[in-house]
């Protein structure tokens, strides 16, 4: 399914944008995409895993999740990696709309929570492999330091449709 | 977690409140309260910030006054980059929405500005593109503007919202309501009730 992506209307724009876009010294990731189980009981719970389908002309997705952290010990969410494009960081937004690059990964407190909602934390991703649209499901992939790697099937929703409320379950 | 910023947040702001109130000038954008000033649900704005006068180029290359154009209107103004992932994209899909919600009259009277902050690649095609996605069936006037970094950078200063950085991709994340009365005495920032805060604020402005 490796569609010429640059087929999309305007193919010489989105070149132009994919060429000289904000491309951030993200780690490479190696998308082993195994479609192992569902999203673990474990330590460390994740839920309400969505992403937006990104906004024609541009090739830019955003992911959101829940991570709850069962255990009374702290955990860090190091990194993340997706089935729908080459690339993904975590960002969070300041009160003022500035982003930043969380690059040593996120701390879940003990017995805590990190909530990724939109205008304050996202998991941006980039070099999409393919068109992403509504009803697609994408395959997340989390990797924490003590928990090890959790993946998520999240649908993918439109720009403004609703947040689904719950989709820990399958999809 | 959440309430810990929370609390950090107020505190931020009561600082912020403290430190600018002595002063008659408006306050910095940012730092206006989160808290509801009277009837609104937004962010109130006090005092309340007058329609800025700024003109620039809309995605069809033509001059747009915005001051002249959109005065006695009631405007949403919004300082954006097509290539961001989350808060601006989110908005533009609530204010659709919150449009869709009000009096159709008052959806015909509005107008919804956006300017691109990413002065480089947000061309006037894609800026265009990127807009009908949130402008198409709308019964609100959509309007995309670009202009030079100078532009930008001056038209920002007049609405008194924090210079954009990075190319543009560092921004105020705030949406200036201004109403009939060609002022802006609310304001809303990127959350899951944005879209109810401007459906149930923009009606207040447009009474005058």
């Amino acid at each position: 399914m490796r569609l010429p992506w640059p087929a999309v209307v305007g193919g010489t724009l989105v070149v132009a944008l994919g060429a000289t876009g904000l491309v951030r010294g993200a780690v490479p990731q190696s998308l082993a995409s195994g479609s192992s189980g569902p999203s673990a009981a474990g330590p460390i719970v994740v839920t309400g895993a969505y992403v937006r389908a990104p906004v024609p002309p541009t090739q830019i997705a955003a992911a959101y999740f829940t991570v709850n952290n069962t255990t009374g010990t702290d955990d860090r969410l190091l990194d993340v990696s997706t089935g729908a494009g080459a690339t993904a960081e975590i960002h969070s937004v300041a009160a003022d709309g500035s982003m930043q690059v969380a690059t040593n990964g996120v701390r879940i407190p003990a017995h805590g929570s990190l909530v990724l909602t939109t205008g304050r934390a996202h998991v941006m991703i980039e070099h999409l492999f393919g068109k992403l649209v509504a009803g697609q499901s994408v395959n997340i992939e989390l990797d924490f330091a003590n928990a090890g790697s959790i993946d998520v099937a999240a649908p993918v929703i439109a720009v403004g449709a609703p947040v689904p409320t719950d989709s820990g379950g399958h999809s | 977690m959440r309430r810990s910023v929370a609390v950090l947040l107020a505190l931020v702001l009561a600082l912020a409140g403290c430190t600018s109130s002595g002063t008659g000038k408006p306050k910095p954008s940012e730092l206006n309260g989160f808290d509801q000033v009277g009837q609104f649900q937004g962010a109130g704005l006090d005092p309340a910030q007058p329609r800025p006068s700024f003109t620039l180029t809309t995605t069809s290359g033509q001059r747009f006054s915005f001051g002249t154009v959109t005065a006695g209107h009631p405007t949403l103004l919004y300082f954006g980059y097509t290539n961001c992932p989350d808060v601006c994209p989110e908005t533009m899909a609530d204010i659709r929405l919150a449009l869709q919600k009000v009096p159709v009259a008052l959806a015909r009277l509005t107008y919804v500005v956006f300017v691109t902050t990413d002065v480089k690649h947000d061309t006037g095609p894609v800026l265009a593109k990127w807009l009908s996605n949130f402008s198409g069936g709308s019964l609100a006037t959509f309007v995309g503007l670009r202009g030079t970094q100078a532009q930008i950078d001056a038209a920002q200063a007049a609405a008194h919202i924090a210079i954009a950085q990075d190319d543009g991709k560092t921004h105020s994340a705030q949406t200036l309501l201004y109403g009939t009365d060609d002022y802006a005495h609310v304001s809303f920032l990127q959350s899951v009730n944005l879209r109810q805060q401007i459906e149930h604020d923009l009606p207040l402005v447009a009474k005058g």
